[in-house]
């Protein structure tokens, strides 16, 4: 009850002309970025976020936001009409959905993923306005050492549940501490591990980084692959639409249980990609038409869109409540409330709920005219992607370069973003995550601080992080999913020999 | 071609190198514990080790398949197709800093488009004055936003 007058609250704050234009600019900015190739979901949000730095809190971030969710509907109607997903997340659409628009069923397709996008992120933001009042009384409680096995958990999800190779993955977390660390100490206030280099003395932005791994990355990546598009052309009936609507009940069984797959990969940082993947598979395993996957059955379009923009709203609720972002955009995101002087954690519930609440009331607003907006405008943004590469391309790059000197107009960035446009490039090649590497960027200080603050309070003792129930829980889950991989192959040989 | 196990080696071998840079680099500021907590370079002293240790780890499991696979990384014809899109880059990022980003996009963009898409004239230069004038537009009047600017804008008088 108190969150629903709280949420009434945000309604208030939310719904103003100024912001609901800023909704659909940025759920179209969005789309847009979805769509092409090259810029993300993450990649997106770093470039705007620098024009942020002067507006209100509560209007950047619904611009934000809605630029993201705009971002997940574009990923996938690329993923469906030219079977290139715009976001990595939107892989899992490709099996299902571009086989159904080849058969001449485009619209039913788009339909099919953008309504379940659409429900998903329902389900996600009901999660969060329902969870967000237990969750802030929950971690009013913690301190130093409760932190740290917060994030410490975090982490250990990566590590077990991502899907990537657990090494790699650990070298990527590694690197993203290690870079975060770089330039002035926040305890000390020393400078740290800038080799005599003047340039690092004031650190290394996450956002640069973002721009450079995703963004030009991404494009390096898409050079070489060879750019093909193969289109199908996408004209939206309205009739269709209508009929995928009304079927859309039928598929219940599936639509759910995404829903929940995708809520818990959010809240639990797994994320939008490995939810889609999770979610796709267990449709396929308690499908009645298994054969039919791959092959344009609709289940396995609605399981993936489902489980991905459920994830996807329920990575704001570690956001916000804890400071912990449960995706790569979040990670953005998340730094640039601290950019904006607003404090991400429990605090933040109480010092400024017209923020909080004003978000997640946008967050229904934004999902449905998203929604809305992506079915009417499909065709427009289909025929961007027909523009010849050798126009986008370049124009990409210049859009990165661009966004990477506005983050703190330092000519020197454009080196960093440059070079990690080759790293993000080689780390793809080579499956190594990128997303760990952005949320170890930007929760890098915070998880150091809550470390030495543990020790300090133990006078360097280790034991601390085992001292109540409470951080004991979160450190043994943390280890339970650190091993996650070594306990299932463990389960996998027991179950074999038996 | 690259095979992709060479690849592996190589970049293990990069990551194995940072990460013991950044814990030598860590040192500096001691690695111990002091009256008023760890010493600044304790935390990444232990990433950087980590970070090494690991890479280490990938070092030996990508050596084992030097031998056993040749599962390319990059073909000939795909670096040509990379190199054709990243050495235009990187002249991009000279120019920026040399000429400011305005005048450097509307040469990229010219560059790009002409001699590698093979537009005419007329278009490939309409591109290349109208999107650097419209991201002025955007950038410096309407978000006030200001980037890196050299010697014409100077002469214009910004």
């Amino acid at each position: 009850m108190e969150n629903l007058l709280a949420l009434l609250g945000g309604f208030s704050v939310a719904v103003t002309p100024f912001h609901i234009g800023l909704m659909i600019v940025g759920v179209l900015l969005g789309i847009l970025v979805g769509v092409l190739p090259g810029l993300g979901a993450p990649n997106g949000v770093s470039l705007l976020l620098p024009l942020t730095f002067s507006m209100d809190p509560v209007a950047a971030i619904i611009l934000l936001t809605s630029m993201y969710w705009g971002a997940l509907f574009g990923g996938s109607t690329t993923s469906i009409l030219f079977n290139i997903p715009g976001e990595p997340s939107s892989v899992a659409t490709t099996f299902d959905g571009y086989p159904l628009a080849q058969q001449g069923r485009a619209t039913e397709a788009l339909s099919l993923a953008f309504l379940s996008a659409g429900f998903g992120a329902l389900v996600g933001v009901i999660v969060i306005t329902l969870l967000s009042g237990f969750v802030q009384k929950f971690a009013l409680k913690f301190s130093s050492p409760e932190y740290f096995a917060v994030y410490f958990l975090a982490f250990a999800s990566f590590v077990g549940l991502g899907g990537a190779p657990i090494l790699k993955t650990i070298v990527s977390i590694g690197i993203g501490f290690a870079l975060a660390a770089v330039g002035m100490d926040s305890v000390s206030g020393s400078l740290r591990l800038t080799f005599e280099i003047d340039q690092l003395i004031a650190g290394v932005s996450f956002l640069v980084v973002v721009i450079g791994l995703f963004g030009i990355g991404e494009l390096i990546l898409t050079i070489e692959e060879g750019l093909q598009l193969k289109g199908i052309h996408a004209k939206v009936r309205p009739r269709d639409v209508w009929r995928t609507l009304l079927s859309m009940p039928r598929h219940w069984a599936t639509l759910l249980r995404s829903a929940l797959v995708g809520v818990w990969m959010g809240i639990t940082p797994g994320g939008p990609t490995a939810a889609s993947f999770m979610s796709y598979g267990l449709a396929k395993r308690f499908s009645k038409y298994r054969d039919n996957f791959g092959k344009g059955e609709p289940d396995g379009i609605i399981a993936p869109e489902t489980a991905d923009h459920s994830a996807g709203t329920a990575a704001m609720l570690p956001m916000l409540a804890l400071g912990i972002p449960g995706s790569a955009t979040a990670a953005v995101m998340l730094g640039g409330l601290m950019i904006w002087g607003l404090n991400p954690g429990p605090m933040l519930f109480v010092e400024r709920p017209d923020f909080v609440w004003g978000l997640i009331a946008s967050m229904y607003l934004g999902n449905v005219l998203a929604v809305v907006l992506v079915l009417a405008t499909v065709p427009l943004f289909a025929s961007i992607l027909r523009i010849p590469f050798a126009i986008i391309g370049p124009a990409i790059v210049v859009i990165c370069f661009i966004g990477a000197y506005t983050v703190g107009s330092r000519p020197f960035d454009l080196w960093l973003a440059l070079g990690f446009g080759f790293l993000g490039y080689v780390f793809k090649k080579l499956d190594y995550p990128i997303a760990p590497l952005v949320l170890a960027m930007v929760i890098g200080d915070k998880a150091e601080d809550a470390f030495r603050q543990s020790l300090i309070m133990s006078k360097g003792s280790m034991a601390i992080f085992w001292s109540n129930a409470l951080v004991a829980t979160l450190m043994g889950l943390g280890i339970v999913l650190l091993l996650w991989p070594i306990i299932t192959t463990l389960f996998g040989k027991v179950r074999s020999s038996a | 071609m690259i095979s992709r196990a060479s690849a592996e080696v190589v970049f293990a071998g990069f990551t194995a190198a940072f990460g013991a840079m950044i814990a030598w680099g860590a040192t500096e500021f001691g690695v111990g514990w002091s009256p008023s907590g760890p010493q600044p370079g304790t935390f990444p002293f232990y990433i950087g080790g980590l970070v090494a240790l690991a890479s280490l780890a990938n070092l030996g499991l990508a050596l084992r398949k030097v031998s056993a696979g040749d599962q390319p990384f990059i073909t000939a014809e795909q670096v040509r197709a990379v190199l054709r899109f990243v050495l235009p880059m990187i002249g991009f990022v000279v120019l920026s800093l040399w000429l400011g980003l305005y005048v450097a996009t509307a040469i990229y963009m010219f560059g790009v488009m002409r001699f590698q898409g093979r537009y005419p004239l007329w278009h490939s230069g309409l591109v290349a004055i109208g999107l650097p004038v419209a991201l002025f537009l955007l950038l410096e009047k309407g978000f006030r936003v200001s980037l890196l600017k050299g010697p014409l804008e100077a002469a214009l008088g910004y």
